[in-house]
């Protein structure tokens, strides 16, 4: 081997062993940086896209259009009536409680905020999202669609813009959840490449004789200190009995492949 | 030479941005153009050894940078299995093990035959998901493979594999632009038919 090519080598091999023992503190500083040097192209390419995506809305069929209007006109009305309704149920669950000195029910504090792009790994199960520390978003709090759970926030760009958010379905995402109707506990996470084509989450230690079948809905118990209780994360597909314990295939109720608008959890009482 | 090496490791960071625009084929069962490491295999093949290291640091770091997931957070009580995350940096040995591979066949690059170069550049593509794929059932202690997974790296590989003409017809405008030759022999036989 040429002397040149072993002190590269060498260079190399100190190279990789520097990098693999830094710490988790400088490991975020790295990427940090990263990201800040890629922000300008990231915020310019995102800008772009959503352009196209306004002019490809502006040039779709005025008739269609007319009637999507019509269409949300009728459906406003009607929600419209619903709400007044549910405003004098609201009322009256609110004097009933009082009467009955109930606790009050859990109300969340969030934030409202729109997927702009997914990462670009092969493994790895993230999305970035368009508002960050300057929303007052921070590391480890609860991201929810309408649909249900969608993971947690994983790292936040040093602009305060925007954050990154670890999926429910990448093993790393753990969750402390319970069984609708049963005394069922145990955590839940999705599995790197592990499923057939669909997303799927495992549900592991459950008791070796659990009472669940597929069909009944998963919720988070609220322990564990980062998601908040009775979201819900999806239905049992089917359950495998071990020796030990049960572990149990959940369909998780988001649509994972379909994320748009999601809202990070501030705080919440309980 | 200089201004070629300097240029290919503008390309890799070149390569960092554009794969951010890159989406995945939801219907190949998610695989996706993997531009950094084709970029990296290509520039691999054109260059010396100490310049393909430079260029495996810089790509396995940076990708790492790209990709690290935070520390798991939440009550260690409740979180009693905690899922373990690959080492920062484990992808620099993976670049520089694919590196290496490619120069493998650099001289039947310098004999103008990129077209094997070409084919390898998938087969390296392949070989580094399988690698990560297997590091990662390694670290989470059960081993699983399913159809898909083994479909996503396939396509991944095939989908990368295909823009590798266009990485070595711009590095060749490259070369040619910095008046460096990265197939010396091909170019000599030329010169005497």
């Amino acid at each position: 081997m040429k002397p040149l090519n072993l002190i590269a080598l060498l260079l190399f091999l100190g190279g990789a062993v520097w990098a693999l023992t830094r710490s988790d503190r400088s490991v975020r500083e790295i990427q940090n940086a990263y990201y800040s040097a890629m922000a300008p192209f990231l915020k310019s390419g995102s800008d772009m896209e959503t352009r196209a995506r306004a002019f490809l809305e502006e040039t779709r069929h005025s008739k269609e259009l007319e009637a999507e209007l019509e269409a949300t006109r009728a459906q406003l009305e009607r929600l419209r009536l619903i709400e007044s309704r549910f405003r004098s149920l609201e009322y009256e669950n609110e004097q009933l409680r009082h009467s009955l000195e109930f606790k009050k029910a859990s109300k969340f504090d969030v934030v409202a905020a729109r997927v702009i792009r997914r990462n670009p790994t092969t493994w790895w199960q993230t999305v970035e999202i368009d508002a960050g520390s300057k929303r007052g978003i921070g590391t480890q709090l609860a991201v929810l669609s309408n649909e249900g759970l969608v993971g947690k926030i994983d790292r936040i760009d040093n602009a305060g813009e925007r954050s990154s958010v670890l999926l429910l379905t990448d093993e790393k995402c753990q969750v402390a959840a319970r069984v609708e109707g049963s005394p069922e506990v145990g955590i839940l996470s999705g599995q790197r490449g592990g499923f057939n084509g669909d997303p799927m989450l495992r549900l592991r230690f459950l008791s070796a004789n659990a009472a669940v079948r597929p069909g009944q809905r998963v919720f988070t118990t609220g322990r564990g200190g980062i998601f908040q209780p009775n979201i819900l994360l999806g239905t049992i597909d089917s359950v495998e009995k071990g020796a030990l314990d049960s572990e149990a295939l959940v369909r998780p109720s988001v649509n994972f492949s379909d994320l748009g608008a999601v809202f990070v959890v501030l705080s919440a009482d309980s | 030479m200089i201004r070629y090496s300097v240029i290919t490791i503008l390309l890799l960071l070149a390569a960092f941005i554009v794969q951010q625009f890159l989406p995945a084929f939801t219907g190949l069962f998610d695989s996706r153009v993997l531009l950094v490491q084709l970029v990296f295999l290509c520039c691999a093949v054109t260059v010396g050894q100490p310049t393909m290291l430079t260029l495996a640091f810089i790509g396995g770091f940076f990708w790492d940078a790209q990709c690290a997931l935070g520390p798991h957070g939440g009550d260690p009580e409740v979180y009693t299995q905690q899922v373990e995350s690959l080492r920062f940096g484990y992808s620099i040995l993976l670049f520089g093990g694919m590196g290496f591979l490619m120069q493998g066949i650099q001289p039947l690059f310098k004999q103008g035959k990129w077209q094997f170069s070409a084919l390898l550049s998938g087969i390296a593509v392949f070989l580094y998901l399988s690698a990560e794929y297997a590091i990662i059932n390694f670290v989470r202690g059960e081993f699983m493979l399913t159809r898909p997974t083994v479909l996503q790296m396939l396509y991944t590989s095939i989908l990368t594999m295909i823009f590798s003409p266009v990485i070595f017809w711009m590095l060749f405008r490259v070369a040619k632009a910095c008046h460096h030759s990265i197939n010396p022999e091909a170019g000599r036989r030329r010169r005497a038919r």
